[in-house]
């Protein structure tokens, strides 16, 4: 396990420590500036009539006209540049193995090594918790230090942060799960990856759409986005635990189907 | 026991041909040649044998164990060159060995460092920088490094310089001394026939020679050159067991392929009769003996006219016969046959 542990820190060590740079110069910036930003945003509702909806989608609840200082840090935790960030190492983590690795015919080097394939999905899955654990951090430390320099009233308690990161985490483990599954049954990495952007698209855009469309609102239920509500959670002051445990069955269920696939099929590389 | 038993061995991949009923018995210190063309299903074979694909019918087994239930197991003793290498860019041939002695438990350096050194081998480059010679030195490094009771290679010296395949091949021999087990991959007849013990040719994914080197070597067609005197016409009936392959005026001759004519000098073709051989020549030479040739050249047996037999459908050859004053005697389906 030693070996594969280091094959994975070899690889993905530089996009990582970027990944994490990332996510905390921008839940920095977006900390500091978003309130401000926002302060002003009923002229934005006003000019720009589907600004609002989006918002809506976005937050899980309606902002009214005027964005109340915690519906400000409820919209930095659903911010599409930390969404972005976080999945796009998801999706460049998830689907290196087996699809990259199948895909750039590395993987017969691979799985010709005295190792079962179970001890390289778990290598991964590791990886994976290690890397997403250590990329949250890094983007909860942005906001934290941002913080220090923002009025007190528009501040997110302490506890109200690590329950939104909790429900962040949960989708990290489910969007993780899902790609982990689509890259196990794939031969083509761009093939797997592309599926899962689809799926977060999909999300994105059902969320969206139920704001207007009651047929949308029926079926809102499929969206991952649908169990990540940054600003109820905020509100109420309490765990999402439904919407967590949801998210959870689904990675656990696709993770699980993953290794499943991933230890019974043929690999071909030729 | 037999290091490496398959039997029935069968795999498809969907509509495209797959390897068809491959029975195979490799013995210990053995090195033995897997011969066939591209795409003939050596590297199918040999990827169950690794634990990547799955048999659809028969059984792979090595030291004894299932491949694919044990594969695991089973590679821990095992070395693995695949037939188009492809590594980690980011790898480097000291950061291969550190990861392999991790998995492998015990360290690989000392002996990574020494066949390094004896394949001209940088051990800090990546591959990203690197030749594909240089990247096939790499794998082969790794792969010899763990000192493996079994080394199979697929075509493993593609991309190598003749100094370095000379290298390899006494590597081989080496490990082979050491009663170490090679599978040694190819489509290059000269290197199997100059390494090996015994010999499977592998053809549309079925075995259609199994067979020592020894024995297939007896049963290897000779090539013999006649060159007639000036005005001399070929002899009209040749002895038995002879296959005409080219004699100059007379006609339905042909060459079985357009190649068995290069050997010939181009101002020599209306003097020269190409024949075959097959067995033993013992009688055509006592009647070649009584003969007033100007010149005969009687070659070895050929396991490459062998070889080539095995493949001829695979062959894309220009089967005419050459313009001027050759003539056409079509002997491919009379093997052994006066024409």
């Amino acid at each position: 396990m030693r070996g594969l542990l280091s094959k994975i820190v070899a690889e993905v060590l530089w996009p990582v420590l970027w990944f994490c740079l990332g996510l905390f110069v921008i839940m920095g910036l977006l900390t500091a500036l978003l309130p401000k930003v926002l302060g002003n945003i009923h002229e934005v509702f006003d000019n720009m009539p589907l600004v609002k909806p989006l918002i809506t989608a976005l937050l899980g609840v309606d902002p009214g006209n005027q964005i109340s200082a915690q519906l400000s840090q409820a919209f930095l935790w659903t911010h599409p540049t930390l969404l972005t960030l976080l999945w796009a190492h998801e999706l460049m983590y998830c689907s290196r193995m087996p699809a990259g690795e199948i895909d750039r015919g590395t993987a017969d080097f691979l799985l010709c090594q005295p190792v079962t394939r179970v001890q390289i999905f778990l290598a991964e899955s590791i990886g994976w918790l290690v890397s997403g654990a250590v990329i949250l951090s890094c983007g909860c430390a942005g906001h934290l230090l941002a913080s220090g320099f923002v009025h007190p009233e528009m501040r997110l308690p302490f506890r109200s942060a690590l329950l939104v990161l909790g429900n962040l985490a949960a989708v990290y483990l489910a969007v993780g799960g899902l790609a982990f599954l689509l890259s196990a049954c794939s031969d083509r990495r761009g093939r797997a990856v592309g599926i899962v952007f689809a799926v977060l698209l999909l999300s994105f855009l059902l969320n969206f759409l139920a704001q207007f469309q009651e047929w949308a609102k029926s079926i809102s239920w499929l969206s991952i986005m649908e169990y990540y509500r940054p600003a109820i959670v905020i509100q109420s002051g309490l765990f999402p635990t439904s919407d967590v445990q949801t998210l959870l069955g689904l990675a656990a269920f696709s993770w699980t189907t993953a290794l499943v696939v991933f230890h019974r099929r043929s690999i071909c590389t030729v | 026991m037999s290091v490496i038993e398959t039997s029935g061995l069968t795999m498809s991949y969907g509509a495209r041909r797959g390897i068809q009923d491959v029975s195979l018995q490799i013995e210990a210190g053995e090195i033995f040649g897997f011969l066939g063309p591209n795409g003939a299903g050596k590297s199918t074979t040999i990827r169950i044998l690794m634990g990547l694909l799955r048999a659809s019918a028969g059984r792979a087994c090595i030291f004894g164990m299932d491949c694919w239930k044990s594969g695991a197991l089973i590679r821990r003793d095992v070395g693995y060159v695949a037939g188009d290498v492809r590594l980690y860019p980011w790898l480097t041939l000291n950061r291969g060995l550190k990861i392999l002695s991790q998995i492998h438990g015990r360290s690989l350096q000392s002996e990574g460092r020494q066949l390094a050194e004896r394949f001209r081998l940088e051990p800090d480059l990546s591959v990203r920088k690197m030749s594909r010679g240089n990247r096939q030195k790499v794998a082969l490094v790794l792969a010899l490094a763990t000192r493996p009771w079994l080394l199979i290679l697929d075509e493993p010296t593609s991309g190598l310089d003749p100094l370095i395949q000379d290298t390899l091949m006494v590597c081989l021999r080496d490990l082979a001394a050491e009663g170490r087990t090679i599978l040694f991959s190819s489509h290059t007849l000269s290197e199997v026939e100059s390494l090996c013990d015994r010999i499977a040719m592998i053809r549309g994914g079925s075995i259609v020679e199994y067979d020592s080197l020894t024995s297939l070597k007896a049963r290897a067609p000779r090539r013999i050159q006649i060159l007639l005197a000036p005005d001399q016409v070929p002899p009209a009936e040749w002895p038995d067991g002879v296959r005409v392959l080219w004699q100059p005026q007379q006609s339905g001759g042909q060459p079985s392929t357009q190649r068995d004519l290069l050997s010939i000098p181009p101002g020599l073709l209306s003097q020269t009769c190409l024949l075959e051989v097959t067995g033993q020549s013992s009688e055509f030479l006592k009647w070649i003996a009584g003969q007033e040739f100007a010149d005969v050249t009687i070659g070895a047996p050929s396991l490459d006219i062998l070889f080539r037999g095995c493949y001829a459908d695979d062959e894309d050859e220009n089967r005419e016969a050459p313009a001027g004053d050759g003539t056409a005697i079509d002997t491919s389906a009379q093997s052994g046959a006066v024409t």
